[in-house]
């Protein structure tokens, strides 16, 4: 595996198992410990990151934090790729009725705004679980991957041994199924990688104004936010949440852009 | 007289817009009006250049493509009016063989998976016989049955292509569409694989459309030729007598630019003035009324188009077509 | 008389390449004179496209010409010259013309500017002159109405115009030496007629050499005057044509010979050459032909043979064509 996958990847990994089980090292990250004392503190070994303004342990709310963005981003990708895939595959069928209308719903969903859209949705919400997040991020993200997998599909349905199989006898379903979605993969894979890497930043943002995760669920656009106020006496608030969406970010492009080079070599 | 196994009566195929000859709002005329049948057990060859609807015409037949219009009868049966299943059903017995051997078997699924596609469709064989029947097959064009675990990527140019071979076969067909099976081959190679083909054609009764371009090779398979031109048939009858005395200023033409490898042989060459004219604008009269050379050529060439008719125990589509010499006629230009 | 070509020896491998290591051409040596069109055949892998380009010295990045061949080009070794000197050959005395020409022309500037960059590149002319000379030449090549054609882009022209154009291109500066890599592979049987026909009639107007590399020995016939034939990065035979196509030497000749269609075949079968062509980290010890040779001896797998004469102006490379029998 080329090196800047392998980075990628650890680094990943390395996320979500701190996600998953970081939380019960460090103390819950919802306790406020003494807010007489206890607030703003340096790094200890008590608290690996230290404290915020409510004297809430860095770490745990990270840990959580991660969570809670992990989660968010891989719903979303996988939304968004299901009806992707769904929208783009019907947009490349050889009936020109079915194939127009699906075109026609992928050009109005790439026109449309993405973020403005979703400030409409979540603004009026009040405390939103993840899986809505998650599930309204992939809802405005699926019409990337439909135009992939529709322009993928256009070409393997010129390939000979697409024709072959019809010459065979398939059935229109299982040329779908058997030979044209097979090879829109590779693409696929791609596209969900570097999804991830857009959703994780996209949540952040939406958090960081204030409607996506709201506190006092951490997610690392919302310690963002919080951390504003303590630039000067206590920048390891900002620090740590920014350092993890860089990395978070940075790990799944370095994957994506890898399996990029490594599956479709054409699009070098 | 036996009935034709395949009957194509009045074929033809349009295409809207771009591609290789026209704008999107051109048609391109592919294919103009070709008839022609193939008894059970013969091969037609088919050949003709770029532009000249020949790998259109293997398609149409199979119905890759619908027609524009035109019939297509398979064993006495419309394709056309036949419902979707149905046509399922009779897809076995008319298979095809690709040109490009590399892009004709699909790079994600073994070889065996290729092979046995045809089975599986058609459940000609319950699962578990299934690899016992590839391997039978791989063994039958000539290829080791341990290939059946392996990927296309692995095999070479002519491997791949006894690969396509052994899966049409897979569903015991009558008849095989070969379009252009060797041009991408080896020359070293091309021999096995047409005597592959020869010798298949022999133990199973196929009859085949031996598409190509290269008209020694066609001569040496089929039984009866089809030159075509611009969309349209301009010679056809049995192969030796077409091709050894061509009546058609193109198939002359044609015959005589082929490459020989004997020095000796003092053939006097035609080399036709200009390229082949697009399909998006054929002429009204003779196709190839632009470039003839006969020395007959009139207004008359121009103004109607030649029908084909019966000249010298073969047909041909010109009006001059008696007094052409049988021999090549002296450079043009 | 000194040929105006003598390659000795050469040698080309990719010696940081990863992989096992091959030489994809293996002392290839040959000679081209004046006027002459030597055909240098062999089929996809045979290393003949890397010897075209060895001799104007364009090899892809990572090849290099081994230390003891010798490109001769009227006396001077161009695998001695350092680039800038290698320039002013390239072109001016050695032009290649390149196998697709869908490719090898620049899509975005019309065809008579690229002619007139050929011209310009090795003589300073003014501006009327090179559109005086650039119509000459498109007149020479056979492509009617050169006046319209001048201001033409690459895709309003047909396959065979483009293949004039690019041979045009190659003779603007008037070249001792053209290297046709399979120029007619691309195009129709009656496009190619014309192609070669119009190759045979420059070099018999300008007294040029040619060396014409192709898989296809029937259009070598009545053609050229030698032939060259390849495997396997070797060349296993050369001589004169008419010598070749009556009495072949090297089995491998023979089996083409064999195996291909013929317009006066009688039989019905077509007789092969068994086995498949080699990759180049598969060949084999020896001969490199002879796990395919129907005549192959003990000696074959183990010693190479080398390129000696067999007949009064032939070579194969052959045990058995040399009379050996053990």
């Amino acid at each position: 595996m080329r090196s800047g996958a392998r980075t990628g990847l650890v680094i990943l990994v390395g996320l979500a198992t701190v996600a998953v089980i970081g939380p019960w090292f460090a103390p819950d990250h919802d306790i406020q410990g003494n807010l007489l004392t206890g607030t703003l503190q340096l790094p200890s070994a008590a608290h690996w990151l230290g404290t915020d303004a409510l004297a809430r342990d860095i770490f745990a709310r990270l840990a959580y934090g991660a969570r809670v963005s992990l989660t968010v981003a891989g719903l979303a990708v996988a939304v968004a790729t299901v009806i992707g895939v769904w929208v783009g595959l019907t947009a490349s069928a050889p009936s020109r009725v079915l194939a127009g209308v699906a075109e026609r719903a992928i050009n109005l969903g790439l026109a449309m705004p993405r973020v403005i859209v979703l400030l409409v949705l979540l603004a009026g919400t009040g405390q939103i679980a993840t899986g809505w997040l998650g599930l309204v991020l992939g809802l405005t993200g699926w019409p990337a991957i439909a135009r992939l997998v529709r322009g993928e599909a256009l070409r393997l349905r010129e390939a000979a041994f697409v024709a072959a199989s019809q010459a065979l006898g398939a059935s229109s379903g299982r040329v779908l199924w058997r030979e044209i979605l097979p090879g829109t993969l590779p693409a696929l894979l791609v596209a969900a990688t570097l999804g991830v890497a857009d959703a994780v930043l996209l949540e952040a943002g939406l958090s960081f104004i204030g409607v996506g995760v709201r506190p006092p669920t951490p997610s690392w656009g919302n310690m963002i936010y919080e951390a504003r106020d303590h630039l000067m006496d206590a920048p390891w608030l900002l620090l740590a949440p920014c350092v993890a969406l860089v990395l978070t970010t940075a790990a799944a492009t370095l994957l994506g852009e890898s399996l990029r080079r490594s599956l479709l070599p054409e699009s070098r | 007289m036996t009935r034709a196994l395949v009957q194509v009566e009045h074929l033809v195929k349009h295409y809207r817009g771009s591609g290789l000859f026209a704008r999107n709002d051109q048609t391109v005329q592919a294919v103009a009006d070709v008839s022609f049948a193939i008894a059970p057990g013969e091969t037609l060859g088919l050949v003709g250049e770029s532009g000249s609807g020949k790998s259109t015409v293997g398609r149409a037949v199979l119905r890759l493509e619908p027609p524009t219009s035109g019939v297509v009868r398979f064993d006495g049966v419309d394709l056309a009016t036949v419902p979707p299943a149905e046509l399922r059903a009779l897809r076995r017995e008319m298979q095809i063989i690709f040109q490009d051997p590399f892009a004709s078997l699909n790079p994600r699924r073994t070889v065996g998976a290729s092979v046995a596609e045809g089975i599986e469709i058609h459940k000609l064989a319950p699962r578990a016989e299934v690899p016992h029947r590839v391997a039978e097959l791989l063994e039958e064009v000539g290829l080791d049955a341990s290939y059946a675990n392996r990927y296309p990527h692995e095999f070479s140019g002519g491997q791949r292509q006894r690969i396509g071979i052994a899966r049409a076969l897979a569903v015991s067909p009558r008849f095989i569409v070969c379009d252009e099976p060797v041009s991408a081959l080896d020359v070293s190679v091309q021999a096995q694989v047409l005597n592959l083909l020869l010798d298949l054609r022999d133990q199973r009764e196929l009859a085949y459309l031996f598409i190509a371009h290269d008209v020694a090779l066609v001569r040496q398979i089929a039984q009866r030729v089809a030159v075509m031109y611009l969309g349209t048939i301009v010679e056809i009858g049995p192969a030796r007598t077409v091709i050894d005395a061509p009546r058609h200023p193109y198939t002359q033409a044609l015959v005589s630019a082929v490459p020989e490898p004997d020095p000796d042989r003092n053939k006097a060459r035609i080399i036709l003035a200009g390229d082949p004219p697009s399909p998006v604008a054929p002429p009204p009269g003779c196709p190839f009324v632009t470039r003839c050379f006969h020395p007959l050529k009139d207004e008359r060439c121009s103004a109607q188009r030649p029908a084909l008719r019966l000249v010298a125990e073969r047909e041909v589509a010109c009006h001059y077509a008696e007094t052409i010499a049988d021999q090549a006629v002296a450079a043009a230009q | 008389m000194t040929p105006l070509l003598e390659v000795c020896d050469l040698n080309i491998s990719f010696p940081h390449a990863t992989g096992p290591l091959s030489v994809p051409v293996d002392d290839v040596s040959f000679t081209v004179s004046a006027g002459e069109l030597v055909a240098l055949v062999g089929e996809s892998g045979c290393g003949k496209t890397l010897t075209g380009l060895a001799l104007p010295r364009l090899l892809p990045r990572g090849a290099e010409i081994g230390p003891q061949s010798a490109i001769r080009f009227a006396g001077t070794d161009l695998t001695r010259l350092p680039d800038r000197a290698m320039r002013s050959y390239r072109g001016r005395r050695i032009a290649m013309v390149f196998q697709d020409p869908m490719t090898s022309l620049n899509p975005v500037m019309r065809v008579g500017r690229q002619i007139a960059e050929a011209i310009e590149a090795h003589q300073s002319v003014s501006r009327a002159e090179t559109r005086a000379r650039v119509l000459s030449l498109l007149g020479e090549v056979g492509i009617a109405d050169p006046g319209q054609r001048i201001d033409a882009y690459p895709h309003e022209l047909s396959g065979g115009m483009r293949q004039r154009v690019l041979i045009a291109m190659a003779l603007a500066a008037e070249p001792d030496l053209l290297i046709a890599d399979e120029p007619t592979t691309a195009l129709d049987v009656t496009v190619q007629a014309q192609i070669l026909e119009l190759l045979d009639r420059l070099r018999a107007a300008r007294g040029m050499a040619v060396l014409l590399i192709t898989h296809d020995l029937g259009i070598v016939a009545g053609r050229a005057d030698r032939v060259l034939v390849m495997y396997a990065g070797r060349l296993a035979e050369s001589a004169p044509t008419t010598t070749l196509f009556r009495t072949p030497a090297h089995p491998y000749t023979q089996g083409l010979f064999a195996s291909l269609p013929r317009l006066d075949h009688e039989a019905r079968r077509l007789t092969p050459i068994s086995g498949t062509v080699p990759r180049p980290d598969q060949w084999p010890a020896g001969c490199r032909f002879h796990p395919r040779c129907p005549v192959a001896i003990a000696r074959c797998a183990e010693q190479r043979p080398p390129f000696a004469l067999v007949g009064p102006d032939q070579r194969a490379a052959c045990w058995v064509a040399q009379g050996v029998t053990e």
